[in-house]
């Protein structure tokens, strides 16, 4: 018979964090996947606590996390098991070749392709802003044809940002002679830059617009592969500091990030099944005893001791939205949300408020194991991470991978 | 490519508008269908006019409907006379509209709910004024619309049609202004100046600056649909117009080729209208207080997604778009009488009888009647003024076929699927200029809206018209943002594109990005489960959390 | 919902499809999963016209595999393709790459025409667009059906009916006797069903939709036989496995589908389910030996794993590496097709790289189309996971 400690249904970021984690405990791990989550949607910038409630920035992430509400998943998750969460991330990041910068008591403002600034806590080191917050003058660097980056909408935004303000912006273009075929986001760009000869004919060209000693920003365009090569390249051979601004998707930084895990998982054992859809469950008194996908052809079992439920939110699949109710489709948690339509959504989609039905979720105990309307665990083996947590608004607050990694961690921890 | 974004060009003339006063003969108030329709049938008939807009054009119910030219089948039991006009418009219609009809045909269809002895009714009242209705069986109905519900009982062909409603309106434009037309838009009427019983002119306010200014003229034809009562009161007058909102639902994608009418006596939700690219199912129908009450409701498209089920069994598997809601304008010489009871039939009102002369209002009818009301009230206007020129808009076309040459030229320039489509949006000479602004940089030709195949081209096109001062307006004249990701990628590629070519009208981007998607999410919101939540998800995700247009910036902390 | 929604409704227009296609990866013809499977799919339902670049999908389903809604975009690029096909006539080059079993035939029943690449030279293969670089796989002198009527099998009272699939049948008949013996070896018996056709997996990649659909139906004919009777089918080509449970599903709407397929297993799934019952014979004998393994798309794209990996992980000594280096490029015949052939190796040029560093001289993959391009590209052997476990257990006895 082929057994599993743990079984981690879900492979978006708090999958692979929780399956991380317990096969550094030594546990067997077996994921279970359907597509390959947010990550190369939303991007591999890890926010922790960026703005409290009413949209008032947190000064850094730890001061956010002091201020969060009761139903909050950081309350149940607790500061110690964060810290070490974020220990364990930079970890793997260091480990692999691809480290990130940032820490729990530091806010960084990253420039963003809408020419505002963002407040995050962990970036790949693409995103380190120290050399563009010294500089007096800043290049924005863009792509002829790149549809998805306006360097002169950067350059206008940040002449309105005080701290920006007094800085000097000078916008120039660089022709990837990528017009022919189809239309070019940041991935084409990427990949053009991940070939020698498009990194060679790249520099060859910014050669001529970038003065050497120049910080500039740019798409995140430095390579699809987790590793800082395409950087290094270039800002040795320019005498620049390039810095990539958070975009819209296909996230070059989640590619990144999400090919690392997952090879860092692979290499540590843990088996990945793709295209595996969970259905159901088998649970007999308060304990789960396998989960079962949902194939074309047949459904199969897959037993183990404990199961880590991380399949996302209503992006993810792992809570689906009806009129008046929430449905967690695979143990039939119960998730409490308002009966009255009407009552989910802000009449504003900005505001300074979180949106309620952002904060719809499965409730859960220290733990992480979920549990009812009196506090009380329903399923004994089971432990919840990532996005289908109750209480928080990853998009108004600036949370969402730091939720994903520290209840992921929490949970593999908690097995 | 660096320094601040200058006011276009459009924005200024735009701002010096109201200080020279304008004069004309007619001023037609109300950019609908049947505004539009009044000022082509004024100016073909070579009498001075300007149309006068609140808002953009199409704002009112004439893009938030049905879009169903009908064939009169509706109406045939009920209002013979209304199943009459209609057939006869749909006729003509179907002819000079080539460009924003599209000839689907329609089925009507009994259900298993259905009352059958209704069925035979209403085959003879279509006979009887005309409407030619086909029996086939149910299995080449299921044949030719597989989705279908199979428990359907009996299926009619009729020669319904489905119209745009905003080109309908554009090509109306379009073919005024050749014939000297005048469009104002983002203008409102605020008052309604007269001497000795005679109206002189009109008092109008910028609706974006707030500035008032006056146009001289002899003659105000209200067409200003579900707000003609408040226009009449202008003078003074009363005219009973009770606006009725009706909610409908645009689904993802085209579920059905054909327009489908449930075969019973006229009700809610029974009728599914499909449209380039997605089908619309509607409606509800509600009295309601204010003419712009268009905010629609969880409950409603609850209720009409239970109706709908009849007609269409997967009903609840596909996927909707957005909900959205329009006010039938009902005018009743009754004050009592509301709703679907309410005549849909149409009436010139000459307020001459009211004591003003010069000011006539047309209220009531149908986006398939318009051009008859029209040319109704447009007839009433000449004899006032002593013109003889008869009406020709049923004779000319609205738009010019575009040549051979040029569509085969547009292939070379347009993705797959998008030629025909920019062909029919833009006419030949808008055509004309999206090309060569591709020609001009190849890179034009990418798609920024790539739901709506839009491409970077017709967006800057569209910006730099005169008549827009937003996205919303470009979203208008291109459809760019109405399709399965409701302007999550679109939003931002539009805004970075109009503002790096100096066209964002002089605003702050984050303040563009926000308008445009408030405006999507009022239609989201009301639906707000399923795929809509997850694309809700990530569109947040996109401008709340990575581009964070919403989040204040601590300048302290950085 | 319908399992099978054949329409737009879920995508988000989210592109991970996008950055997860290795044609996309390759050229920027393509315009990628997203754009020519759902978006233009609602274009379809209105319009008639047609993607020129839709001719650059390969139908290898790691679009698929990595949506996070469910969209079915390598399905709607088929029926797109089909459909457009249809009544259209249709090049001497494609007809002849996805009528490989009538070809096949045809050599076999035309003496001196034995070989495809012998009896046309590459150059008038390159004439009629079929790449004279492309690793044309060679037939076999005799076809997999005849050396199994040669074979005498032990009789036991479980059985098993195997799908051979042409690759297997007329190109590689040593992997089905490799079969064969395992399942012997586990005391069962084999039953090969002469009716089986083609399934139809390159008439569907190359557009001939409505001919796929009549092997479908024959096949299927064939398959509930069995099933009926409660006998599990087994392939081991991933590419049939996945046609004829998960793809005639999908494209056709033949009744009794869902039924048979849940009795199809793939040769190294089936047997680790034997293992889990008890039932699998674990006289393994230890192999020393390093190989480099390849999943296939077609296999990844059924979840259920890697179970030809975990079955190899169990013969002591055997050091198997999963390359993980996605997509070879070939699918199926793709990469002969002249104008296709420097796509599909820099597709699979990743794979080749990872082969050639790892400095192992031999890969494992299910597929027979992948252990071709393998070979090609990476200049190494190959071989099929069952070869190795029929070599283990004859060397248990040894
Ligand atoms: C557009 C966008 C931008 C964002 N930007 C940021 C940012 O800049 N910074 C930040 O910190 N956060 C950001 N986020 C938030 C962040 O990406 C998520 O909150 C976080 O990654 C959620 O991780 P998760 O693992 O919980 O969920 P997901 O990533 O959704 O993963 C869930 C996984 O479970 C799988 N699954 C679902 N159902 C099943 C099933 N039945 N069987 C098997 N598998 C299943 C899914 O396919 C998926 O792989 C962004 C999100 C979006 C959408
Ligand atoms: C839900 C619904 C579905 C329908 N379906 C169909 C259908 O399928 N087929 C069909 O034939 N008919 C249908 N109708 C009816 C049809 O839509 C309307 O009859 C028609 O659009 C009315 O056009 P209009 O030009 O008269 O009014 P509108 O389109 O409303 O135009 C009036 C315009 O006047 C402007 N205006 C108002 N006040 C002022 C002011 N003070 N100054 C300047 N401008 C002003 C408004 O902004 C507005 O744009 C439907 C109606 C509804 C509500
Ligand atoms: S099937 Fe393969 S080639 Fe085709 S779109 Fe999907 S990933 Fe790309
Ligand atoms: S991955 Fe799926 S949801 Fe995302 S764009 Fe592709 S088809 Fe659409």
């Amino acid at each position: 018979m082929r057994e599993y400690d743990i079984v981690v249904i879900g492979g978006g970021l708090a999958g692979l964090m929780a399956a991380a984690a317990a096969t550094k405990r030594g546990k067997k791990v077996t994921v279970l996947s359907l597509g390959s989550g947010t990550l190369t949607i939303g991007g591999g910038i890890v926010d922790v606590m960026g703005y409290l409630e009413g949209g008032i920035p947190a000064a850094t992430p730890s001061a956010g996390l002091l201020q969060v509400g009761d139903k909050h998943p950081y309350k149940m998750i607790g500061r110690p098991a964060i810290e070490e969460s974020i220990r364990f991330f930079k970890e793997i990041c260091e480990q692999e070749g691809y480290s990130y910068i940032g820490n729990l008591d530091k806010m960084q403002w990253i420039p963003t392709a809408a020419g505002t600034l963002k407040p995050t806590c962990l970036v790949p080191k693409t995103m380190d802003t120290t050399e563009l917050k010294k500089a007096d003058k800043v290049i924005v660097l863009g792509f002829d044809a790149l549809k998805d980056f306006y360097p002169s909408l950067i350059a206008k935004n940040f002449k309105k940002i005080p701290a920006f303000a007094q800085k000097e912006y000078e916008v120039v273009m660089i022709d990837p002679k990528l017009s022919e075929g189809r239309d070019v986001t940041a991935l084409d760009v990427a990949r053009w830059l991940d070939t020698e000869d498009g990194l060679a004919s790249c520099i060859e060209k910014m050669r001529n617009v970038v003065p050497s000693g120049s910080v500039v920003i740019i798409p995140p365009v430095l390579g699809t592969r987790p590793n800082y090569l395409v950087k290094e390249k270039l800002e040795q051979a320019l005498g620049c500091t390039f810095v990539e601004t958070a975009s819209v998707p296909p996230s070059i930084t989640g590619l990144r990030l999400r090919t690392m895990l997952v090879r860092y998982l692979k290499k540590n054992g843990v088996r990945i099944v793709e295209q595996a859809i969970v259905a159901k469950s088998i649970v007999e008194e308060n304990n789960c005893m396998a989960v079962i996908t949902e194939g074309v052809d047949r459904e199969r079992t897959y037993y183990a001791k404990s199961f880590i439920l991380a399949n996302g939110g209503f992006y993810g699949g792992g809570l689906l939205a009806e009129p008046g109710k929430v449905i967690e489709p695979i143990f039939n948690l119960p998730v409490e949300a308002p009966t009255d339509h009407e009552l989910w959504a802000n009449y504003s989609l900005f505001s300074s408020e979180a949106q309620p039905f952002a904060k719809l979720g499965l409730d859960v105990d220290e733990k992480m194991r979920p549990v009812d309307a009196d506090g009380k665990v329903i399923l004994n083996n089971v432990f919840v991470a990532g996005r289908n947590l109750r209480g928080y608004d990853f998009s108004f607050e600036k949370s969402g991978n730091g939720v994903a990694i520290a209840s992921g961690y929490q949970a593999a921890m908690s097995v | 490519m660096t320094g601040p974004g200058l006011c276009p060009v459009s924005f200024i003339s735009f701002l010096k508008r109201g200080i020279e006063m304008q004069k004309t003969t007619v001023v037609v108030i109300g950019g609908g269908a049947t505004g539009v329709g009044i000022l082509r049938d004024l100016c073909m008939r070579g009498v001075d006019a300007i149309l006068l807009e609140q808002q953009d054009l199409a704002y009112g119910t004439s893009s938030r409907y049905h879009g169903l030219l009908h064939s009169g089948g509706r109406y045939a039991v009920k209002d013979a006379e209304a199943g009459k006009e209609c057939i006869e418009e749909n006729t003509i219609l179907r002819r000079i509209g080539r460009h924003c009809v599209e000839q689907t045909e329609g089925f009507f269809a009994r259900t298993h709910l259905d009352d059958e002895a209704f069925e035979g009714k209403w085959v003879e009242a279509c006979a009887k004024v005309g409407i030619p209705t086909i029996p086939i069986s149910v299995e080449e109905a299921l044949r030719l619309e597989p989705n279908l519900s199979p428990k359907i009982k009996s299926v009619y062909r009729v020669p319904d049609a489905a119209i745009d409603g905003f080109r309908m309106v554009w090509q109306n434009v379009a073919s005024a202004r050749k014939y000297g037309g005048r469009v104002l838009t983002y203008t409102t009427v605020i008052g309604i100046e007269h001497s000795n019983n005679q109206v002189v002119g009109i008092k109008v306010r910028n609706t974006l600056t707030g500035e008032v200014s006056n146009i001289a003229c002899d003659f105000i034809i209200s067409a200003a649909g579900s707000w003609a009562g408040e226009i009449a009161a202008l003078a003074g007058i009363s005219v009973n117009v009770q606006p009725d909102r009706g909610t409908l639902i645009a689904f993802n994608h085209r579920i059905t080729s054909r327009i489908v009418n449930r075969l019973r006596p006229a009700s809610d939700g029974d009728i599914f209208v499909p449209h380039g690219s997605i089908t619309i199912l509607g409606t509800t129908s509600a009295s309601v207080n204010k003419p712009d009450d268009t905010v629609p409701n969880a409950k409603e498209v609850v209720e009409l997604l239970n109706i709908g089920e009849a007609l269409f069994e997967d009903i609840r598997s596909y996927r909707m778009l957005r909900a959205f809601a329009g006010t039938r304008p009902l005018y009743s010489a009754d004050p009592n009488a509301t709703g679907r009871g309410a005549s849909r039939g149409f009436v010139t009102l000459d307020h001459a009888h009211d004591g003003l002369k010069g000011f006539v209002s047309v209220v009531g009818g149908k986006f398939t009647t318009y051009r008859l009301m029209a040319e109704k009230v447009t007839d009433l206007v000449c004899g006032y003024l002593n013109v003889k020129t008869p009406c020709r808009t049923a004779e000319e076309n609205l738009v010019e076929d575009t040549s051979p040459a040029l569509m085969a030229k547009a292939r070379l320039y347009f993705p797959a699927y998008g030629a025909e489509l920019a062909a029919s949006r833009l006419g030949s000479e808008g055509l004309e200029k999206v090309i060569a602004r591709i020609q001009e940089k190849p890179e034009k030709r990418q798609l920024l809206c790539e739901c709506e195949n839009v491409t970077m081209a017709e967006v800057e096109e569209a910006a730099a018209d005169s008549t827009s001062y937003m996205i919303s307006d470009v979203r208008r004249k291109t459809r760019m943002g109405m399709g399965t990701c409701q302007g999550a990628f679109c939003t931002f590629r539009s805004v970075g594109a109009v503002d790096a070519n100096g066209l964002s009208w002089g605003k702050d981007t984050n303040v563009l990005f926000k308008e445009f998607l408030q405006g999507r999410w009022k239609g989201i919101r009301p639906i707000l489960w399923g795929n809509v939540m997850r694309e809700m998800e990530l569109t947040r995700g996109i401008y709340e959390g990575t581009l964070n247009i919403n989040g204040a910036i601590d300048n302290e902390g950085i | 919902m319908k399992k099978h929604h054949n329409n737009p409704d879920s995508c988000t227009a989210c592109t991970v499809c996008v950055a997860n296609c290795p044609v996309t990866a390759a050229t920027r013809k393509f315009r990628g999963p997203k754009m020519v499977g759902p978006t233009l799919e609602r274009m379809r339902l209105s319009q008639d016209d047609i993607e020129p670049s839709l001719e650059y999908c390969t139908n290898c389903k790691n679009c698929d595999m990595s949506c996070p809604s469910g969209v079915p975009i390598s399905t709607l690029n088929m029926l797109a393709r089909a459909k457009h096909f249809k009544n259209r006539k249709r090049s001497l080059r494609d007809w002849i790459l996805s009528h490989g079993e009538k070809m096949a035939k045809l050599s076999a029943a035309t003496p001196g025409m034995a070989n495809l690449g012998m009896k046309m030279s590459r150059g008038i293969l390159k004439k009629i667009g079929i790449s004279n670089k492309a690793p044309l796989p060679p037939y076999a002198s005799k076809s997999f059906s005849k050396l199994f009527k040669n074979l005498k099998q032990t009789s036991y009272p479980d059985k098993v009916v195997f799908y051979p699939g042409c690759f297997i049948n007329y190109n590689d008949p040593q992997v089905g006797m490799d079969f064969v013996a395992v399942m012997q070896a586990n005391k069962f018996e084999v039953i090969i069903e002469e009716d089986f056709v083609c399934c139809g997996s390159p008439l569907v990649v190359n557009g001939f939709l409505d001919e796929a659909e009549e092997n479908a139906k024959k096949n299927i004919a064939v398959l509930k036989k069995w099933t009926d009777k409660g006998y599990p089918i087994i392939t081991c080509c991933t590419s049939c496995g996945l046609m004829l449970k998960q793809e005639y599903q999908e494209l056709f709407h033949i009744e009794g589908v869902e039924e048979y397929a849940k009795h199809l297993y793939d040769a190294g799934e089936f047997l680790l389910d034997l293992h889990d019952q008890g039932r699998l014979n674990t006289n393994f004998g230890t192999l020393n030996e390093k190989y480099m393994y390849h999943a296939p798309c077609h296999l990844r794209a059924q979840g259920m794993g890697l179970p030809g990996v975990e079955l190899l992980a169990l013969i002591p000594g055997l050091d198997v590496q999963d390359a993980d280096a996605g997509c070879c490029g070939i699918s199926g015949n793709y990469g002969f097709k002249e104008d296709k052939y420097d796509i599909s190796m820099e597709i699979g040029s990743g794979l080749f790289k990872t082969i050639k560093e790892s400095g192992r001289d031999t890969v494992v993959s299910e597929c027979g189309t992948c252990r071709l391009q393998i070979g090609h590209g990476a200049n190494v052997k190959t071989l099929h996971p069952m070869t190795l476990v029929r070599k283990s257990y004859e060397a248990f006895h040894k």
